[in-house]
């Protein structure tokens, strides 16, 4: 009966530790990325003011895609913490 | 599962109220929803209609004529700048698609949860059922638009270019797509319920601060990833349809019917 006990505890905080890691990993990664994309749209903005819109855009859908991979880690993080974490 | 919050209360992650029929679940919340986001657009269509077609025709636009119009000649100018040509199916897809999964995502905002816990209107993209069916749509439409513009055998060919041992890779990029496109529309929508129900529960006092920035930044992520569906709906169709020019140089005579113009975007 204890032995169950400790092995439940083992899944919980194993799933824990594994969301928190992917979270970690997501929100480096998002972090880096945007501001990647961030810095390239400002240095094409600062070279040539008129294409701020076009660059906009483009800026737009890399950050969504970039944002999307943190999104996708984090809904790996609810499925091991709420699902397979019991 | 109950949550180990200090405030020892319940959130239910990923509960739908479910019904079976004939033997298989439906979850009846995210329909609902689904079919109120999908009124809710027609009523905006019919409307929109409606004041377009008034005469005179040199009418004062009215604030949703204005809305649409931005919207349509901002899908117009992207299908017309990948595909060539404002596409009769390709862009009403990426219109269709822009304003539901617009719609579906702002069903969040509106606080329609009952004391009980039970979520009368949950923004149906944050089950993964409807993201899926999404994806599945438009891939299905990719890919039969990829077979109508270069026929079979061209639009199989086109997996062993630009190296024939890149097949592998091609194929898996292809199978990727639709699962990318459901589970990033998914895990953003997713990830604004879980942070509103964290954020339910706050005391009420303290509640309206954070809820109201969340609320803003959800709403702004939910414009986003509408924009970035719709916008990555019509690039697969461009990547479809197109290519044709970049790898026969060698044979001139299959590019008299093709346009000519190749999209810089698109350069393999």
């Amino acid at each position: 009966m204890a032995a169950t006990e400790t092995a439940d505890a083992i899944k919980i905080a194993g799933a824990f530790i594994g969301g928190g890691m992917a979270l970690a990993g997501g929100a480096i990664g998002a972090g880096v990325g945007d501001g990647l994309a961030g810095s390239s749209y400002i240095q094409g903005v600062a070279r040539q003011p008129e294409a701020q819109g076009r660059l906009q855009t483009i800026f737009f859908l890399t950050v969504g895609l970039v944002e999307a991979m943190f999104f996708i880690n984090l809904a790996f993080m609810a499925l091991f913490v709420f699902v397979l974490g019991a | 599962m109950i949550g180990l919050l200090p405030l020892s209360s319940e959130i239910e992650i990923g509960e739908h109220t479910t019904r079976t029929w004939l033997g298989m679940t439906f979850n009846i919340d995210t329909i609902i929803s689904t079919l109120v986001a999908g009124a809710i657009v027609l009523l905006m269509g019919f409307a929109v209609r409606r004041v377009v077609t008034r005469t005179p025709e040199d009418h004062v636009p009215t604030r949703l004529q204005l809305i649409w119009e931005a919207v349509v000649g901002q899908v117009n100018k992207q299908v017309e700048d990948n595909l060539g040509r404002v596409h009769p199916f390709v862009a009403p897809l990426a219109i269709s698609l822009f304003f539901f999964i617009l719609i579906c995502n702002w069903l969040e905002l509106l606080p329609t949860e009952l004391n009980g816990g039970t979520h009368l209107l949950p923004a149906p993209t944050a089950d993964t059922n409807l993201t899926y069916a999404l994806a599945a749509v438009t891939m299905v439409s990719v890919w039969a638009f990829g077979i109508q513009q270069k026929g079979a055998k061209g639009y199989f060919k086109h997996f062993l270019e630009p190296f024939p041992v890149l097949l592998p890779l091609n194929i898996l990029e292809e199978m990727v797509k639709p699962i990318t496109l459901a589970l990033r529309l998914f895990g953003n929508i997713f990830a604004g319920g879980i942070m509103l129900a964290l954020i339910g529960l706050i005391p009420i006092a303290a509640l309206w601060i954070p809820n109201l920035l969340w609320k803003s930044f959800d709403a702004a992520i939910g414009v986003i990833q509408a924009f970035i569906f719709a916008l990555l709906a019509v690039l697969y169709f461009a990547m479809a349809g197109a290519g044709h020019d970049d790898h026969d140089e060698a044979h001139e005579t299959d590019s008299d019917d093709e346009s000519g113009e190749e999209t810089p975007a698109l350069a393999h």
